[in-house]
């Protein structure tokens, strides 16, 4: 998909949370009146520390699952559907969010360019070091790698340290 | 969601009667489970709670066959069970994977002892990867993962035996606390999946707030030896809240069993 986005808006570094985290707070939310919650309440429910708290908020927002009016997080109308699917649809939903994020765009149109769509570990990591200043690369690669293998955008062998694009004629097996 | 499984046929798959275990150790014998009896049905989300020292993961282990009684019998369906109970499969803490091995080499593991058919082993590998949601992951390695990711290995490759009976020894414990809320609901809807040959699942845990979220009745231990100081029908509807207040009623009934 070509559109002008992933242009205009300047690549987010990635924050290191897993997808079963960001599952389980929008779950969490779910059961609360109104499907919202006051941050600060949030963390100290949970025991984890404020930032910590915000770092999967974040990440639940750059999925689109919900958003933070004022000092509160709410449950998005998507974030239910996805909650409210199997879960393999689940994965489907998620992966229509994840390819949008400019980082996965841009590395996915690193790969198509690249002879055979396949790069190395290394490659991938100047890509975000460029892609990202000053940010930790290291951090933003982990999750680069868990979000892209659940959304199968792309493979990546750590035998070989490649990236792959994981292609139909690919996965005939 | 009401248990989608029970008044189907309401038959015993496991039974533990008058179940007893000692261990000797250098400063003697000591006993860890004394006269324990109870037994699951078929389709029923049994939980076993008690704090640690109270011979939980002995008990699962005396279900699936690893361990054998000093006093007393197991009884799968009906029959007394000696050694290893391959329709039961066991998903660990710790989630029990090997890191030199990918994802689907761990899920195929269970599977090796059970079948030398190379592709129906490769179709149950990506039928259970699929359901667990772990598309995408089958060439990573462990250390590759998050908690949540392992322990949806564990699972995949739990599930990927067919067991009838599955047995979890602190399943969540490892995780954090959303990872946590995340797997448990997972685990509900695998459950809850009418295609999934696993009915009857057992559970053991010190967390008493997870086990009324999940079961649907709860084997209360006591500690050293431990004792059977309860059994209770956990009866709400699903997803349960922990807020409720017949939640919190039997959180407290619990408890003072507990205490």
């Amino acid at each position: 998909m070509k559109s002008s986005e992933g242009d205009t808006v300047p690549p987010q570094s990635l924050p290191e949370i897993g997808i079963s985290q960001i599952l389980g707070l929008v779950e969490l939310l779910i059961g609360k009146e109104g499907a919202r919650e006051d941050i600060y309440r949030l963390a100290g429910e949970l025991s984890m520390e404020l930032g910590e708290t915000l770092t999967v908020i974040k990440a639940a927002e750059m999925l689109g699952l919900v958003h933070t009016p004022g000092g509160d997080v709410v449950v998005e109308a998507f974030g239910t559907k996805v909650i409210d699917a199997s879960i393999p649809e689940r994965k489907e939903l998620l992966r229509e969010k994840i390819e949008l994020l400019p980082v996965f765009k841009k590395v996915r149109e690193f790969l198509a360019t690249e002879e055979n769509h396949e790069v190395t570990r290394e490659q991938v990591s100047e890509k975000l070091a460029e892609l990202i200043p000053n940010e930790d690369a290291e951090s933003s690669f982990s999750t680069l790698v868990n979000w892209g293998r659940y959304a199968e955008l792309f493979g990546y062998n750590d035998d070989s340290q490649t990236f792959y694009l994981d292609t139909d004629e690919d996965r005939g097996e | 969601m009401t248990n989608p499984h029970l008044n189907q046929t309401e038959e015993t798959i496991i039974e533990m009667k008058n179940v007893s275990k000692n261990f000797m150790l250098p400063q003697g014998q000591v006993t860890v489970l004394e006269n324990i009896s109870f037994k699951a049905v078929e389709g029923e989300f049994v939980a076993i709670v008690g704090p640690s020292g109270a011979g939980k993961s002995t008990l699962l282990r005396l279900m699936n066959g690893l361990l054998a009684p000093s006093v007393g019998n197991v009884l799968y369906q009906g029959k007394e069970q000696h050694g290893i109970n391959f329709e039961s499969a066991m998903v660990f803490q710790n989630f029990g994977l090997l890191p030199w091995l990918t994802v689907a080499q761990n899920i195929e593991l269970g599977l090796e002892a059970r079948t030398k058919d190379a592709a129906l082993k490769k179709e149950k590998v990506n039928r259970y990867i699929t359901k667990v949601g772990l598309d995408g992951y089958e060439e990573a390695y462990p250390r590759e993962l998050s908690g949540g990711m392992k322990q949806r290995v564990g699972l995949a490759r739990a599930l990927a035996i067919e067991p009838s009976l599955l047995l979890m020894d602190e399943p969540f414990s490892s995780l954090d606390v959303l990872t946590s809320i995340n797997l448990r609901n997972e685990l509900l809807d695998i459950w809850s999946d009418r295609d999934n040959v696993v009915n009857t699942m057992i559970m053991v845990t010190h967390i008493i707030e997870e086990a009324i979220e999940l079961a649907d009745r709860i084997i209360i231990l006591s500690n050293r030896p431990g004792k059977v100081v309860g059994d209770i029908k956990i009866d709400l509807p699903r997803p349960r809240q922990k807020r409720d207040k017949r939640f919190i009623e039997y959180v407290d009934r619990i408890f003072s069993l507990l205490a």
